[in-house]
Parts: C-alpha cells; sequence; structure tokens
C-alpha cells in the first residue's frame, strides 16, 4: 500500500519519444489504468516503474522512496505479465513461492502464504502442478498469485487478459478487480483494450505518442473526454470534422441553425457524438428545441441482437453511425429509407479542430 | 534492460568475447590476408600471388575445379535432399524415422571415411567394381572428379534433406489447398507454390553443400586422383618439401574464403524478403499413395539413404575382416582393432581428450556469448554476432594455415602442442555453439527473467534459478554436436598435429594413404560409434529433432 508519483518522466528512443514528460500521481490503494495504442508509451511506463528501463529524466517515487536508482530486484514490486511469464520447470506451488525464498522467509510461513495466495486465486489443491498441465487461464492465477504473495508495495499488470479468450477474460477481470479491492493493493494496470479500463479502473490515465491525454474516472474519461483522442479511442464516437462558425457561435449545419455560447468568437469546431446520444427520427420529424437535425439515407443496418445500428449519409456527405436501442423488426428493413437524426446540442462534444481540445460540451 | 552502459558482468563477458574472437580469429585470419599480398622475400606489397593463381593454367585449374566441385555437390546434394524430402514429408513411407536417423548419421560421420569407402568399393579393386565388371558393365574410374561429386551428393544429401523436410512440415496445408481449389494440379501446384515457399529452406541446405564441398580437403585428397583443388592446393603449397609457399598459399586461402563468401551473398540475396511466416493452424498429413507409386516411393527413399549409408556400413564390416598388415584374408577377426590399440592408443587419448577439452571450452564460453548475443543489443553485441560469422566460410584448411603461420612465433609459440589444436577445435566450432545457444534463449521469453527479478532474485540468481535450467536441454545437445564436430574434424589438425598430437582422423587419413584400410576402419569404426553414441543421447534429449543437426 502506498502511494507513487511519477515527477516528469522523459524518454526516448531513437527516432520515438516514448515518454514526453509523464507526470503523474496515483493514490494508496487505487486501481490505476494506463489505456492507450500500442506505441503510445504505456508499457515503456511501467516497465520504468518495474525497472526494467531507465528513464531518461524524471523521477519514480513509491511511498515517499525515490526508487530510480534501485535495481529492479530490491523494489519489492508484484508484477503480472501479459504472456504469463510462469516458470516451465518449476510447480505452480514453487512458482509462487519464488519471490518469498529470494526473501529468505521460513520454510513454514512460506508454505503458509503460498497455500493462501492459490485458494485466493482459486488454485488451492494445484500447488503440486506443472505450469504445462494449466490451461492460460490457470496460468494467469498463478502469475497473479505469485505477484500478490509477496505482498508488495504496488502491484504493475501488464495486459494480463490481453492472452486469454472473451469468456475467461471477463472471468479473470472481475477477479482481478475484486482481490485488488479485497487487498487494497496500489496497482498500475496498462491496456489497449477501453472497455477492461472502463470496467476495472478507479481512474484511468489515457496516453498516446508518448504524452497522458486525461487523467480521470472512468466517467469523466468516457462522458467528457478531454481530447478528441480520447474521444475517438475510448467508446465509439461520430466525429464531424472542421465546422465552420457563424457570428457569435452559430452552428449553421443540418436543418435548423442553432447558437452555441460556447463557442463564440471562434471560426471553427470539430463535432462529437457518441452514438447512443442521437436518435433516429422520422425524415421531416420537427426538431425538438436545443438540438441540431441532419437529414441523410440509411446506408447499411447493422443488427447485433439487443441493438442495431444504421449508417446513415448524411446530405451533406458525411458517414454518421447511430445507435438504435431494443430495435423492432420494421426498423431493420429501412435500408436506403430518409431519416432525420436529431443531435442534442447538450450531448455534443467540441473540439478546437487545430489543437484537438476539447472546448465545450456535455457535463 | 536498460539502454544505459552500466558495467556489469555481463559487459565484462562481452569484453572478454571480443579478445577471444580477436586473439583466436582475427588475428590469424590478417596473417594469412596479409601474408597473401606481401612478396615472400623482399616483404613488399605485391599481387604477384593472385596474379600466379589467376594466370598460370595450374592454379586456375585448381579455381575452376573447385567451382565444379562446389557447384556438382550442391546440384548432388539438391538433387537426392528433395525428393527423399518430399516423398517422407507429403506420403506415408514406412520407417520414416529410420530414414532421417540413418541421414543424421550419414550427416555427421567424417567425410573422409566416405571417400575411402567408396574406394574399397569402386576402386581398382573394389568388390562392387568386381560385381559390375562380372556383369559386363565397365563403370567409370572412381579417382577423379567423379569419385569427388559422389562423395559428395552423398555426404551433404542430409543437409538439403533435413533442411528441406523441416521447410515443408511449416507450410500449411490450406496453402497447398488453395492453390488446389484454384485449379493448379500437382506438378504446377508443387514448381509454383511449394517449391518458392521451401526455397528459403532448400537454399540454405544447398549453400552448406556448396561451402563444405569446396572446404573439405580429405575427400579430394583420398579420392580425387589427379583433380587439383584450392583446398588441396594450399595444403601442398604450405606444406611443400622445399619450405613451401606461404604466399602463394595464402592466396589460394583468401581465393578459397572469397568464393565461399560470394556463395553466401548469393544465397541471402536470394531469400531476401523471402522469410514467410505463415500461420500454421493445421499441420499437413501425409498422404496414402496407391499402391504402385508406394512402392516406387519407398524404393528411392530408401535407395538414397542406403547409398548414403553404405560407406559407413562397409567401414565397420571391413573393420572386423582378418587382416594381416595390410592383406585382408578371408573370414573375421579383431586383427585391426588389436594393431591399433597396440601401435596407437594415444591417437585415440588424444582423440577424446582434445574434443572434451574443446567442448567444455565451447559450452562455457558458448553459453555465455550467446546469452549476450540473444539479449543485449548494442554495436559491440552486434560486432562480436557479424565476426562470429566467419568460421563458417573459413574451410578448416585455411584456419589450420592461419593458426600455424600466426602461432608459430612468439608471443603466442604453441604450435606443436595439444593446446593449439584444442584452440583450433574450440574457435572453429564457437560459432554453432553460440547460436544454438542463442536461438534456445530466444525461445525463454525475457519476461521469465524479468518475473525473478521483480520477485527479488538478483539478475546473477535469476540466471542460475530460472535461465539455466531452461537452457540446460539444449546446451547439452549443443555439447554434444560440438564433440561430435570436434572429434571428426581432419583438415585442420592435420596441418597442426605433430607426432604426439595426432588425433584418429589424421591417423585414419595417413593409414588410408598407406593403403592400411584394416587399421583405418578400426579407427573409423571407433569414431563412427563415438558419433552415434553422441547423436542417440542428443535425440533422447531432444524429442528427435532431426533438423538440430544442420
Amino acid at each position: 500500500m502506498a502511494r507513487v508519483e511519477l515527477r516528469h518522466l522523459g524518454k526516448s528512443y531513437p527516432g520515438v519519444r516514448a515518454l514526453d514528460d509523464v507526470d503523474l500521481a496515483i493514490e494508496s490503494g487505487e486501481l490505476f489504468t494506463l489505456l492507450g495504442p500500442s506505441g503510445c508509451g504505456k508499457t515503456t511506463l511501467l516497465r520504468t516503474v518495474a525497472g526494467f528501463n531507465h528513464q531518461d529524466s524524471g523521477e519514480v517515487w513509491v511511498a515517499g522512496k525515490r526508487i530510480d536508482d534501485m535495481p529492479a530486484h530490491r523494489r519489492d514490486i508484484g508484477m503480472v505479465f501479459q504472456d504469463y511469464a510462469i516458470f516451465p520447470h518449476l510447480t505452480v506451488g514453487d512458482n509462487v513461492a519464488f519471490g518469498l525464498r529470494n526473501r529468505n522467509r521460513p520454510r513454514q510461513e512460506i508454505a503458509e502464504r503460498v497455500a493462501r495466495a492459490l485458494e485466493l486465486v482459486r488454485l488451492g489443491g494445484h500447488s503440486a502442478r506443472l505450469p504445462h498441465q494449466l490451461s492460460g487461464g490457470q496460468q494467469q492465477r498463478v502469475g497473479l498469485a505469485r505477484a500478490i504473495v509477496i505482498e508488495p508495495q504496488i502491484l504493475l499488470m501488464d495486459e494480463p487478459l490481453s492472452n486469454l479468450d472473451a469468456k475467461l477474460r471477463i472471468e479473470l477481470r472481475d477477479d482481478i478487480r475484486d482481490l485488488q479491492r479485497s487487498l487494497g493493493i496500489t496497482t498500475i494496470y496498462v491496456t489497449h483494450d477501453q472497455e477492461e479500463a472502463l470496467v476495472i479502473s478507479d481512474r484511468i490515465c489515457v496516453m498516446q505518442g508518448g504524452r497522458v491525454h486525461q487523467v480521470g474516472t472512468p466517467w469523466q474519461v468516457y462522458a467528457q473526454p478531454s481530447t478528441l483522442f480520447v474521444a475517438s479511442f475510448v467508446g465509439a464516437m461520430n466525429v464531424v470534422a472542421d465546422l465552420p462558425i457563424g457570428a457569435g457561435g452559430t452552428l449553421a449545419v443540418g436543418a435548423v441553425p442553432r447558437l452555441v455560447p460556447a463557442l463564440a468568437g471562434r471560426d471553427r469546431v470539430t463535432l462529437a457524438i457518441r452514438l447512443e446520444d442521437m436518435t433516429v427520427a422520422g425524415p421531416a420529424d420537427a426538431v425538438p428545441p436545443g438540438a441540431l437535425a441532419l437529414d441523410g439515407a440509411v446506408d447499411k443496418v447493422t443488427f447485433a441482437g439487443r441493438e442495431a445500428f444504421y449508417r446513415v449519409r448524411l446530405d451533406e456527405g458525411a458517414q454518421i453511425l447511430a445507435h438504435v436501442h431494443r430495435p423492432e423488426r420494421q426498423l431493420l428493413e429501412q435500408a436506403g429509407a430518409r431519416v432525420r437524426l436529431i443531435l442534442p446540442v447538450a450531448h455534443l462534444h467540441m473540439f478546437d479542430p487545430a489543437s484537438g481540445r476539447r472546448i465545450a460540451g456535455a457535463p | 534492460m536498460s539502454l544505459r552502459w552500466r558495467p556489469d558482468f555481463w559487459s565484462g563477458v562481452l569484453v572478454g568475447a571480443l579478445a577471444v574472437v580477436a586473439v583466436l580469429m582475427v588475428w590469424p585470419l590478417y596473417n594469412i590476408f596479409a601474408a597473401s599480398v606481401i612478396d615472400n622475400r623482399s616483404g613488399a606489397l605485391t599481387i604477384a600471388n593472385f596474379a600466379q593463381i589467376l594466370g598460370r593454367p595450374a592454379y586456375q585449374g585448381a579455381v575452376i575445379n573447385s567451382l565444379i566441385v562446389g557447384a556438382g555437390g550442391m546440384l548432388g546434394a539438391t538433387l537426392l535432399g528433395i525428393p527423399l524430402a518430399v516423398l517422407t514429408t507429403r506420403y506415408v513411407i514406412v520407417g520414416r524415422d529410420l530414414l532421417s536417423t540413418l541421414a543424421v548419421l550419414a550427416l555427421v560421420s567424417p567425410p573422409f571415411i566416405g571417400a575411402y569407402a567408396w574406394i574399397m568399393m569402386l576402386g581398382s579393386n573394389g568388390w562392387m567394381r568386381g560385381l559390375f565388371t562380372d556383369a559386363g558393365i565397365e563403370l567409370p574410374p572412381i579417382y577423379g572428379m567423379f569419385g569427388i561429386l559422389l562423395v559428395f551428393s552423398l555426404k551433404f544429401y542430409p543437409f538439403v534433406f533435413l533442411l528441406t523436410a523441416s521447410g515443408l512440415g511449416a507450410i500449411s496445408p490450406s496453402v497447398e489447398e488453395a492453390a488446389e481449389s484454384l485449379g493448379a494440379g500437382p506438378w504446377r501446384r508443387f514448381f509454383k507454390v511449394t517449391l518458392p515457399l521451401v526455397f528459403p529452406a532448400v537454399s540454405s541446405g544447398a549453400l552448406l553443400a556448396f561451402v563444405l564441398s569446396i572446404a573439405d580437403f580429405g575427400t579430394p585428397s583420398i579420392v580425387g586422383g589427379k583433380v587439383r583443388l584450392l583446398a588441396t592446393t594450399a595444403f601442398d603449397l604450405f606444406t611443400a618439401e622445399m619450405g613451401g609457399n606461404p604466399g602463394l598459399a595464402s592466396a589460394t586461402s583468401v581465393v578459397l574464403i572469397a568464393i565461399s563468401m560470394a556463395v553466401v551473398l548469393l544465397q541471402r540475396w536470394a531469400v531476401r524478403r523471402r522469410d514467410i511466416a505463415g500461420s500454421l493452424i493445421r499441420r499437413p498429413s501425409p498422404k496414402r499413395l496407391r499402391p504402385l507409386a508406394a512402392a516406387a516411393a519407398h524404393c528411392v527413399c530408401y535407395a538414397i539413404v542406403l547409398a548414403g549409408s553404405l560407406p559407413s556400413l562397409v567401414i565397420v564390416f571391413t573393420s572386423f575382416r582378418k587382416t594381416s598388415g595390410p592383406v585382408f584374408h578371408p573370414g573375421f577377426g579383431l586383427d585391426s582393432y588389436s594393431r591399433i590399440l597396440g601401435e596407437v592408443p594415444q591417437v585415440i587419448a588424444n582423440s577424446f581428450t582434445f574434443a572434451t577439452a574443446a567442448v567444455v571450452l565451447i559450452v562455457i564460453v558458448g553459453t555465455l556469448i550467446g546469452y549476450i548475443l540473444a539479449r543485449r543489443d548494442t554495436v559491440a553485441v552486434g560486432a562480436l554476432d557479424s565476426m562470429l560469422l566467419v568460421p563458417y566460410i573459413v574451410p578448416g584448411v585455411v584456419m589450420g594455415l592461419a593458426f600455424v603461420v600466426t602461432f608459430n612465433v612468439p608471443p603466442l609459440q604453441i604450435t606443436g602442442t595439444a593446446t593449439i589444436i584444442v584452440l583450433m577445435l574450440f574457435i572453429r566450432r564457437l560459432p554453432y555453439a553460440v547460436r544454438s545457444c542463442a536461438a534456445i534463449l530466444k525461445q525463454i521469453k525475457s519476461g521469465i527473467e524479468e518475473a525473478a527479478i521483480i520477485l527479488g532474485a538478483s539478475p546473477g540468481r535469476a540466471f542460475l534459478k530460472v535461465t539455466l535450467p531452461l537452457m540446460l536441454p539444449g546446451v547439452v545437445a549443443g555439447a554434444l554436436m560440438s564433440f561430435i564436430t570436434a572429434i571428426n574434424e581432419l583438415s585442420s589438425s592435420l596441418i597442426l598435429y605433430v607426432g604426439r598430437t595426432m588425433t584418429m582422423p589424421v591417423r585414419i587419413y595417413l593409414s588410408v594413404l598407406d593403403g592400411q584400410f584394416g587399421t583405418a576402419s578400426a579407427l573409423s569404426t571407433i569414431l563412427l560409434a563415438a558419433t552415434g553414441l553422441a547423436v542417440f543421447v542428443v535425440f533422447r534429449i531432444s524429442d528427435r529433432k532431426e533438423d538440430a543437426f544442420v
């Protein structure tokens, strides 16, 4: 249990800025996720905390102690690896005991703690097995037990679920969350899967190109993305890029122009809206106050069981994806039909086209 | 790991490795290059040696003959190896494991054994020639180009066979089925899809056959008759009774290296952008042939493999024949063995001692260097990696000459000692051990070591507790393979040996030249037995991977 501070970390590889002034504080007991596409710097950051990389500049502090010149094996950190990294020549029990033996704990204590850790990850009774006798999900549970049994100050998880199939991933994801909560261990979790990040995290840090785009709760990251990149990386988002703004902040798109005071004084804006924040109306339906109306024709209907999606080609040319909740049969036969998309201004996310930063939008 | 350079244990290893390679490889080869461009008497720079090689018909002939031998050995090995690989991987062949075991045994047995076994069969008094003559067929004389190419084709086909077979095993059957569904018939499918996909494997086997053919010294000097090759010319020039001609011998060596290097580069160029790693979801399964075709396929496979193994069988058989001196008598006995035990016990002991000493060195140094190569990525490591490619293309004769030239004078005057032979075996085989060790390590994900370190094990402890146990089977297999090649080494030992450091291959070679086929066979049988035992153990510990031998 420890607070982690990463102060102005910088790291370059030839031709790549892997970490660009990353400055973060992770609270004690928090599950903090680094989210981003591959190459965004999240793994570099995690490995810097672990001590497998060394930063070019900046400092790593854990529980009030600066650790970045400490070799990895003295850092007292637990780590779970993407490819499990289970020692294939050791039994499950010996794998879990490995860290305790390095710490020269008494034999009796090791046996007890290993047994308890294996119980925690629901692998009690598997102690004598060899790793190749276990499934991928079980191997990763061993990895988890091996990391927590040493009761480290912090726990690092490097895409621990990405080698598992969908069903196991959800199961283990929930187990990790429950275990982390009950142990109260400060955890830094790396993933490129935005849904996994939303489900598991206390807070999420969205990264791209070595830079931090946003740090916030899952709700903040989803509902108030602070950059266009976050908006489009987390969840599905329709983007209408680089529109002109009329006098006093008038948005003159679609059937009805609307005045958006927050846009006053600007000339261009990029709009974004969640699929589920729009409604699909008939072609000549009245436009409710405070909403934009975009007219177009349904290009394609995709049915996915409890929901469906319309791909609408707007008369202006852009393509928009709209979400249809609880689709009914007749709604599935709409291909080619004229529709009017209703976009409540309150649900619009607005970004500066040049910088990609949020100007205004959904509260 | 960190890109920052922090001096640690592995940095020390790197410096040591570079020093070893510099002293045992770069320096000797530099001396050969220097000698090739310096006039023997005046000490001035000269291209006279190269001008002679390229200008004088006798030496021109050696260049041309070497190229013929290389190309012919390669072609023969390919023509035998590809059909065998295709038949055994694509169709049900009874005794497939036996075939590949025999191929491996043919591969690891020393080439000069093949040469003199064929003389015993097809030489002027050979029994097989006798059978043919009785049947009214006059065979071409074995001495000369025909004999060399026969021996090399049968000796080196396993490279092509084993590499191609493993290449074929890695092609998804779906690819061939896709070609079939798109209307390609069996031949078209083979030439347009299958062969291009295994081309990298075929060509590396062919490359090995070429390079080893032109490097081999024992075979052409035993069976070559009057055919002069670069390897034999270099040897003769150096050891000629009238003081020899080191400048010309060195220039000949340089030409030999240049040819090998050209062929290696040619192969690399030919397979550029050809590293096609497909995803293998389904393994190909062998098809059953119709009875007539099956019988033909079995005949082809067994004929190739038995022809390759025939020399070894003949040798073993001969070693148990009754002899007195060089003369064979009807019946069997242990005369040859009692003769070698009485006359040359030292030679047998030398062979085992030198090979074992070299293997110990190879394993220790090779494992350490392999680790750096697999886990560190710096300029110095890259340099070491490319330097370790050199022994692949430097023939034993050349390396032997380079050692004599370099270590004949202070500061390191060790010619005539056992040390120089062990060091030679060590440096010639080190790259193979390094490479196999690096390959094993690359399969052990570095995450495993990081997991050990993050759990509190120091880097040294992580290596001992986790990495080393995982590497061990591979290291042992690599050590046995080094042992096999070390104990069978002829060409460089022939240049470096003195009376008391004579080894079995050297003694066999000299016995063959003397016509002492009985003792040669008995010594060869001991070599074959040691080699076969090592192969057996490798099979046991590495779940029989034939391609581990190429």
